[in-house]
C-alpha cells in the first residue's frame, strides 16, 4: 500500500454539473423524506432501516443516488461478484479505517438499489454533505447496471462469478457482459480489481482503459487438481477448449491454462503465497503485494475467506490511503473481524448453540458444508429457503449441492421456508430418512422444533437463504440472542 | 443357471459440460427410484471425447447448458451421432432437457453467432429470441395411454423451438411459455425420446415421468418385467403441487393467455425490447408472492 500512497492523492475531479434549483429542492426533499423514513422504521421497529429509507428517497427523487454521489468528494468503491461481497467489504473497510479513512458502507448485505441508496443516505447530513472519505458499496450483480453509472466508482472490484440465481440473471455469460459494460465505461483514472484465479473474471473487458489489479492464490498446498461438480467456468472463455488446471483452489478458481490458445491466469499483483489453516477455523496467510509482504491472520474459516482477504488487500492498494499501512496494522485490522451476520455466525440461543450460515448458490453451500462436515458430532440441521425477489424463484441449484455428504451425518433435520417443499424433495433424494425429518414452513415453529431436537451442548446448524436468514435472525433478536443487524 | 437380475443401464452424457441448472437431479431421481424398488442400475458417464456403447444403454440423459457449452457439446456430439441415432431408432429411452433438446433437433440459430447443427433426430428447429423465458411452467401431457399427467418445472431459455410434423409435443402448456411462447406446445416426443425445456429438475418433481422412463427402459430389455412397484410419493406430490401453483400465478397465466390469443391468428407478442433483460426486471417486480 505504500507504493500506492505515493501516487498523487489529489486527483483532478470533474466537478458535478450544476443542478437546477428545482432539482436541488427535489433532492433535499428526498433526503429529508428518506431520513425521516429511516428514523420512523427504527423507532417503530419494523426493520433495521436498511432499504426502506432508500425506497422513500427514490420515490421522491429517482436521481437521488446520482446527485448524492456527485456532490461528494469521497472515494467510491463498488464491490460485486457472486460470493464474498459482504465479507470482502468488511475487510476492506477495516483496512481503510486502519489507513485513516472514515467509511460509509452498506454493511448489512442490502445490496439492491434501495439498500445502496439507504447506505449513501446514512453517510450524508441533511444538507447533502458526506463527511466520510470512503463510500464503500457492495452491489448485487443485477443492480450493478443501474447503480454504477450513478455512483461512478474510482475502484471497481469483482470477487468471482459463480452460477447464482440464473432465474434472475439469465446466463452466467449475460452477467459477464453486464460486468464488461461497467468496466469498459470506467475512466482511465479508475482501477478495476479482479480475481485472477477466476478465468471468467480475469478476462473481463481486456481492452478497457482502467488500470487492472489481479489478486489470487499462488500457494501450492491448498487445493486439488480437478474442479468440483458445481464448477462453472471450466472452458476457456476465448476458444472454448477445456481448461487445464495446475491447481484448483475452489470450484473453478485456481491456476489455469488453456491448452488450446495459451490463455492463462494473469500475473498476480496481490498473491497469497502460503495458507496455514488454524485450529480456531481461521487461517494464517502470507500475501505478497507490490507494497511488501503481509502476514495476515484471517479469523474466518475456509479458503473462500482467504480469497476475500486477498481481494480486500488488493482493493486497499487501489485506494490511495492518506497514510501507508504497516503490515502490523493490516494484520490487526483483519484479525479483529467477526463473521458477518449469517456467515457461520455462532449464536448462543439460551441453553443451546446455533451456527447460522447463509447459503445462496452451490458454491456458497458447498463451501459451508466443507466447514461444517469436519466438525465433530452428529449434525442437527435447519434448512430454510423461500422464494422472494432477493432469493429468486428457481431452486434447481439445490441439486448441484453435495447434500449427499451431509445426509449420513444428520441426527435431526427440520425444513422450512415458503419453498420447504423443494428443499424436502432435495433432501429426500439425497437420502434423508423420514424418521429424522420434519417439514414446518413457518419459521418460528421450525426454529423451535429444531432447537428442541438439538440436545444442549450440540450445535444447531441453520442453512438458510437470504430472506429466511434475516427472518430467523430477527426472531432470535427479539429473544435477545443476537444484537440487531444494523448495530453490527 | 438363474438369469441376471434386471438392471437399468443409464448413460449420462456430458455430466460436466451440460449441467447448468441442477439437471443431475434427473439422474438422482432415476437411481433412487430404482434403489427404493430393489432394481439394479448402472451409470456410465460420457463426457467430451468418449463414445459410450449406446447399444448397451437403456436410458440416455442429455441435459441443458448455456450457449458456449452447447457449442462445444454440438461439436463433440457429431462424433457420437451415428451410434446414438441407431440407439434411438432401436427405441432406447432418452430424456433430454433444454440445450440437449435443441441439439437433438435440426439446428439452433442463436441470436448472435453461427448456427449450431443438431442431430436431426427430432423434427424441430430452434431460433434464438430477443428475450428469455424464465419462470415456472405447468403443462398437461398424454403419453398415448389416454391418461392425462400434469408436468411442472422451471424454464430458462431464449431459444424458440418449433416442431415439424415428425415430432409430437410432450405436452400442452397451461402456464408459462414452453417451446416458443406462441403455439402452446411444450417439449417433444419421438419414439422413446422425451424432450423438454423444463429444469427443476424435471424428474424428481414429476415422478410419474421418471417411472414412465424406467418402465419403458425395462420393458424394452426385459419384456416380462411387470409394472413398477408403487412408491410413497408424498414429498414429490407436495413439491409438484407447489410448483404447479407457482406456475399458475397471474404472471404465468397471463403469458399463456397471450400465447393463446396469438394462436387464434392475432399475433400478440410481448413488446420487443432492445435489451432482453428489461423483461426479466419487469418480472422481478411481480415476484413478490410468498
Amino acid at each position: 500500500m505504500r507504493t500506492v500512497a505515493s501516487r498523487p492523492p489529489a486527483r483532478p475531479r470533474e466537478r458535478s454539473p450544476r443542478i437546477s434549483p428545482s432539482e436541488q429542492a427535489r433532492f433535499t426533499l428526498a433526503l429529508a423524506g428518506g431520513k425521516a423514513a429511516g428514523t420512523a422504521s427504527r423507532v417503530l421497529r419494523f426493520g433495521g432501516g436498511t432499504s426502506f429509507p432508500g425506497t422513500v428517497a427514490l420515490r421522491i427523487d429517482p436521481r437521488f443516488l446520482q446527485k448524492a454521489a456527485a456532490a461528494s468528494d469521497a472515494r467510491k468503491v463498488v464491490v460485486t461478484g457472486s460470493n464474498g461481497k459482504t465479507t470482502t467489504c468488511r475487510m476492506l473497510a477495516a483496512l481503510a479505517h486502519a489507513g485513516g479513512l472514515m467509511v460509509t458502507q452498506n454493511r448489512t448485505g442490502s445490496n439492491l438499489l434501495q439498500g445502496v441508496t439507504s447506505a449513501v443516505m446514512r453517510g450524508i447530513d441533511l444538507r447533502g454533505r458526506m463527511d466520510t472519505q470512503l463510500l464503500l458499496l457492495e452491489v448485487d450483480e443485477a443492480t450493478l447496471r443501474s447503480v454504477t453509472p450513478e455512483v461512478r466508482p474510482d475502484t471497481f472490484l469483482v470477487t468471482n462469478i459463480f452460477r447464482d440465481q440464473l432465474d434472475r440473471f439469465g446466463e452466467l455469460y449475460s452477467m459477464a457482459r453486464w460486468l464488461e459494460a461497467v468496466i469498459e465505461a470506467l475512466p482511465a483514472s479508475a482501477t478495476v480489481v479482479l480475481n485472477g484465479d477466476d478465468p471468467l473474471v480475469a478476462s473481463l473487458a481486456p481492452g478497457a482503459p482502467a488500470r487492472r489489479l489481479y489478486f489470487g492464490i499462488r500457494a501450492d498446498g491448498a487445493g486439488s487438481q480437478v474442479p468440483e461438480h458445481a464448477a462453472d467456468t471450466i472452458r476457456c472463455v476465448r476458444c472454448q477448449h477445456l481448461l487445464s488446471y495446475r491447481v484448483v483452489h475452489l470450484s473453478h478458481l485456481g491456476d489455469y491454462q488453456c491448452p488450446g490458445c495459451g490463455n492463462a491466469r494473469p500475473g498476480l499483483d496481490v498473491a497469497v503465497t502460503a495458507v496455514r489453516p488454524l485450529s480456531d477455523a481461521g487461517s494464517e496467510i502470507t500475501v505478497e503485494t507490490p507494497a511488501g509482504t503481509f502476514q495476515l491472520h484471517v479469523p474466518l474459516a475456509g479458503l473462500h475467506n482467504v480469497y476475500n482477504a486477498a481481494a480486500a488487500l488488493a482493493g486497499g492498494m487501489a485506494l490511495s490511503l492518506p497514510r501507508s499501512l504497516e503490515p502490523a496494522e493490516a494484520r490487526q485490522a483483519i484479525s479483529g473481524l467477526r463473521p458477518a451476520f449469517g456467515r457461520l455466525e455462532e449464536i448462543r440461543a439460551g441453553e443451546r448453540q446455533v451456527v447460522l450460515a447463509f447459503v445462496k448458490n452451490p458454491t456458497s453451500y458447498n463451501a459451508t458444508l466443507r466447514e461444517i462436515l469436519p466438525r465433530p458430532g452428529p449434525k442437527h440441521v435447519l434448512a430454510v429457503h423461500s422464494n422472494t425477489v432477493v432469493d429468486g424463484e428457481d431452486f434447481a441449484w439445490l441439486w448441484d449441492v453435495e447434500l449427499e455428504q451431509l445426509v449420513p451425518e444428520l441426527a435431526s433435520l427440520v425444513i422450512s421456508g415458503t419453498r420447504a417443499d423443494e428443499v424436502a424433495l432435495r433432501f429426500k433424494y439425497a437420502g434423508a430418512r423420514p424418521a429424522v425429518t420434519q417439514v414446518l414452513p413457518d419459521r418460528t415453529a421450525a426454529l423451535d422444533a429444531a432447537l428442541t431436537g438439538t440436545p444442549p451442548g450440540e450445535p444447531l446448524y441453520i442453512l438458510a437463504g437470504y430472506t429466511p436468514m434475516r427472518e430467523l435472525r430477527s426472531i432470535m433478536q427479539r429473544r435477545g440472542w443476537v444484537p440487531p443487524s444494523w448495530k453490527e | 443357471m438363474t438369469p441376471a437380475p434386471p438392471t437399468v443401464r443409464i448413460c449420462y452424457l456430458y455430466p460436466r459440460l451440460l449441467s447448468v441448472a441442477g439437471d443431475r437431479g434427473n439422474l438422482f431421481a432415476l437411481m433412487q427410484r430404482c434403489a427404493w424398488r430393489g432394481i439394479r442400475y448402472s451409470v456410465t458417464e460420457a463426457d467430451v471425447g468418449v463414445v459410450p456403447d449406446f447399444a448397451e444403454s437403456d436410458l440416455i440423459l442429455l441435459h441443458g447448458g448455456q450457449d458456449r457449452e452447447m457449442t462445444a457439446a454440438a461439436r463433440d456430439l457429431a462424433a457420437k451421432a451415428g451410434p446414438l441415432r441407431e440407439a434411438i431408432e432401436a427405441d432406447a429411452v432418452v430424456l433430454t432437457v433444454c440445450a440437449g433438446y435443441q441439439l437433438l433437433g435440426q439446428y439452433y440459430a442463436p441470436p448472435d453467432g453461427p448456427v449450431i447443427q443438431g442431430l436431426g433426430v427430432l423434427d424441430a428447429v430452434t431460433e434464438g429470441g430477443p428475450t428469455r423465458f424464465i419462470g415456472h411452467v405447468a403443462a398437461e401431457c398424454d403419453l398415448g395411454s389416454g391418461r392425462q399427467h400434469q408436468l411442472t418445472g422451471f424454464e430458462n431459455h431464449s431459444g424458440r423451438t418449433y416442431l415439424g410434423s415428425g415430432a409430437q409435443p410432450l405436452g400442452r402448456v397451461l402456464a408459462g411459455a414452453g417451446n416458443n411462447g406462441e403455439d402452446g406446445t411444450e417439449g417433444a416426443r419421438y419414439r422413446e425420446v422425451y424432450a423438454t425445456y423444463l429444469h427443476g429438475p424435471v424428474l424428481p418433481k414429476n415422478p410419474w415421468l421418471a417411472d414412465h422412463l424406467l418402465s419403458r427402459a425395462l420393458a424394452r430389455r426385459y419384456p416380462d418385467f411387470g409394472p413398477l412397484a408403487p412408491l410413497a410419493d408424498g414429498v414429490e406430490a407436495q413439491a409438484h403441487a407447489a410448483a404447479f401453483r407457482l406456475a399458475r400465478r397471474p404472471a404465468g397465466r397471463w403469458r399463456a393467455a397471450a400465447a393463446a390469443v396469438s394462436r387464434i391468428g392475432q399475433p400478440l407478442r410481448a413488446p420487443a425490447t432492445a435489451d432482453g433483460n428489461a423483461k426479466i426486471e419487469a418480472k422481478e417486480t411481480r415476484w413478490t408472492s410468498r
